[in-house]
C-alpha cells in the first residue's frame, strides 16, 4: 500500500492533472452519447420533425413577441414628444399611460410574492393516477385565481403575463400560457399589496388547493418573498375582431 | 521542449473537455419536454402555436402602421390628437374599460355549478378566441374570479342564482365549435354535474358592460 502511495507521488503532477481530464473527457463523450441516443431514435419516427416544427415556431414566436415590445416602446416615446394643442395632447398621452397600466401593457415593479410550482417526486401509490402527481393547468388556474382573491393587481407565469385574454391549457405533462410552452418549475409572480402571502395563505381556497394537491400528492409548492417583484408586459395581440366600442345612445326623452 | 509538449497536450484536452460540457449542457436543454410529449401533442403545440403566430404578425403589422403614421405626422407637423384618440380606444375596448358590442355566444347555465367549473367555461372561451367576456352583468377582466360551491356561485363579489349567462363576443363558430366539441368542456362538464343544464347559442349581437374595478395597480409602477 504505502509502495503504491509511494508511486503515486513520484508521478509528476501534470501527468495526474492529464489522467483526471481524460477520466473527465471520457465520462463526457459517454454522456453525450447516451444524450444522443433518443434524439437519433426520433428521426427514424414520425415525431422529430414535429419536434423540429414546434421548436421553430417557438423561436419565431419570442422574436415576434420581442418586436412588439419594441415597437410599442417606440410609438410610445413618439407620442409623448408629439405635437398639437399641447395640453389635449398631455391630457391623451396621460390617459394612455393609465389604460396601457390597466391592460398589463408596461413592465411593473413593486411589492410581491413569487411562487413556484413543481411537479411531486413521491412514488404514485398503487392504484392511483399518475397525472395527479403532475402539476395541471389546472393547479395554475387556481393558484392565478387565488391570487387575485388575495389582492395581487398583476400576475405572470414565467415569462407570461395574465391578461384578460390570457388561457392556461394543458399539454402532455406541461402547460401553455397565452398559447406559449411553458416548462417546469412553473413561476408564479404576483404584484400586490405587501401582506399578500397572509392575505393568501389566510383564504380557504388556497389551503384546500394546498391539502388536495400538495399533503395528498406531494406537488411541490415553495414561497419567495422579495424585497420587490417585477412583472413583464403582455407581448400579445390587443386586436378586436368581433367586438367594437358601444357608443351609448342618447338617453331617450321622457 | 518537453515541457512545451506536455502543456500544449493539456491544453488541447482542457479545449475539447470545455466543448463536451458545453455541448453536453446544450443537449439536456434543448426543447424542455417538448420530446416527452406524444404525436398529438406535438400537434395540438404546433397548431397553437402557429395560429398564436399569425396574431402576433398582424399585431405586428398594425404597431408598424401605427408607427409609421405618427413619424410622417410628426415631421408634418400635423396634430397626433387622432391618432392617441384611436389608439386609446383600442387599448380601453380590449382591457375592458368601454362596453362593447358584437356576435358571439351565450351559455346558459340552469342549475348547480360551482365556481371552478364556471372558470372552466371562461379558460374554455378564452382560448378559442373569445373577446370579451362576461357572466352575468360583470365583465369579466383579470381580477374577477368565479368562486364558491354549486348553485352559490360568486363572480366577481357578485352572487348568481340560476339560471344566468356567460356570454362571449367572438366568432360564433369558432366559440360555439370549441365549446361543444366532443370531450370539450361542456361534454366534461355535463358528466361532471349532471344536474345542471349547459346550453350553448350563437348569437348575432351581444353587449358587454364596461367593468366597474379600478384597474391601474396601485403597488406598482411601470418599469422602464
Amino acid at each position: 500500500m504505502t509502495a503504491l502511495v509511494g508511486r503515486i507521488r513520484a508521478l509528476p503532477s501534470w501527468q495526474v492533472t492529464l489522467f483526471v481530464a481524460l477520466l473527465a473527457l471520457g465520462f463526457l463523450i459517454a454522456a453525450q452519447l447516451s444524450a444522443e441516443g433518443p434524439r437519433v431514435r426520433y428521426t427514424t419516427q414520425q415525431r422529430s420533425p414535429l419536434v423540429e416544427t414546434a421548436l421553430d415556431l417557438q423561436a419565431q414566436q419570442d422574436a415576434l413577441k420581442a418586436q412588439i415590445l419594441d415597437l410599442r416602446d417606440r410609438i410610445q416615446a413618439l407620442q409623448e414628444q408629439g405635437e398639437g394643442s399641447a395640453a389635449l395632447v398631455r391630457q391623451l398621452n396621460d390617459r394612455l399611460e393609465e389604460a396601457r397600466l390597466a391592460a398589463g401593457l408596461l413592465p411593473l415593479t413593486g411589492t410581491g410574492i413569487v411562487l413556484r410550482l413543481e411537479d411531486s417526486t413521491q412514488p404514485v401509490a398503487p392504484g392511483a393516477n399518475e397525472s395527479d402527481y403532475i402539476v395541471s393547468a389546472a393547479d395554475v388556474r387556481t393558484v392565478v385565481e387565488e391570487l387575485w382573491l388575495a389582492g395581487a393587481e398583476a400576475i405572470s407565469i414565467n415569462e407570461e403575463r395574465v391578461t384578460g385574454s390570457t388561457a392556461i391549457i394543458d399539454i402532455g405533462g406541461s402547460i401553455l400560457v397565452n398559447s406559449a410552452y411553458q416548462a417546469q418549475p412553473y413561476t408564479v409572480t404576483a404584484l400586490g399589496p405587501p401582506d399578500l402571502w397572509s392575505r393568501l395563505s389566510a383564504q380557504p381556497g388556497f389551503a384546500d388547493f394546498f391539502r388536495a394537491r400538495a399533503e395528498t400528492f406531494g406537488i411541490r409548492v415553495s414561497l419567495a418573498e422579495p424585497e420587490s417583484v417585477d412583472i413583464p408586459a403582455f407581448a400579445g395581440t390587443i386586436a378586436l375582431r368581433n367586438a367594437r366600442v358601444l357608443v351609448p345612445s342618447p338617453s331617450p326623452s321622457p | 521542449m518537453r515541457r512545451w509538449r506536455n502543456r500544449l497536450s493539456i491544453t488541447a484536452v482542457a479545449f475539447v473537455l470545455g466543448l463536451l460540457v458545453v455541448v453536453q449542457l446544450r443537449t439536456q436543454q434543448a426543447g424542455p419536454g417538448l420530446a416527452g410529449l406524444s404525436a398529438q401533442e406535438l400537434t395540438l403545440l404546433v397548431a397553437n402555436l402557429s395560429a398564436r403566430n399569425d396574431q402576433l404578425r398582424a399585431e405586428v403589422g398594425t404597431l408598424e402602421r401605427e408607427l409609421t403614421t405618427i413619424a410622417s405626422n410628426q415631421s408634418r407637423g400635423e396634430d397626433s390628437v387622432d391618432q392617441l384618440r384611436t389608439e386609446l380606444a383600442r387599448i380601453r375596448a380590449w382591457t375592458g374599460l368601454e362596453p362593447v358590442y358584437g356576435p358571439g355566444v351565450t351559455i346558459t347555465v340552469d342549475g348547480p355549478l360551482d365556481g371552478p367549473a364556471v372558470e372552466d367555461l371562461l379558460n374554455e372561451l378564452r382560448n378559442a378566441g373569445a373577446e370579451a367576456l362576461a357572466v352575468g352583468d360583470v365583465r369579466v377582466v383579470p381580477g374577477v374570479t368565479a368562486i364558491g360551491a354549486p348553485g352559490a356561485v360568486v363572480v366577481g363579489g357578485i352572487g348568481l342564482d340560476a339560471p344566468y349567462e356567460i356570454r362571449a363576443i367572438g366568432s360564433p363558430q369558432a366559440l360555439t365549435g370549441s365549446l361543444t366539441r366532443v370531450g370539450g368542456v361542456i361534454a366534461v362538464l355535463g358528466a361532471t354535474y349532471p344536474d345542471a343544464l349547459l346550453t350553448v347559442t350563437p348569437v348575432e349581437r351581444l353587449e358587454l358592460p364596461a367593468t366597474t374595478r379600478t384597474m391601474v395597480p396601485s403597488h406598482g409602477q411601470a418599469r422602464l
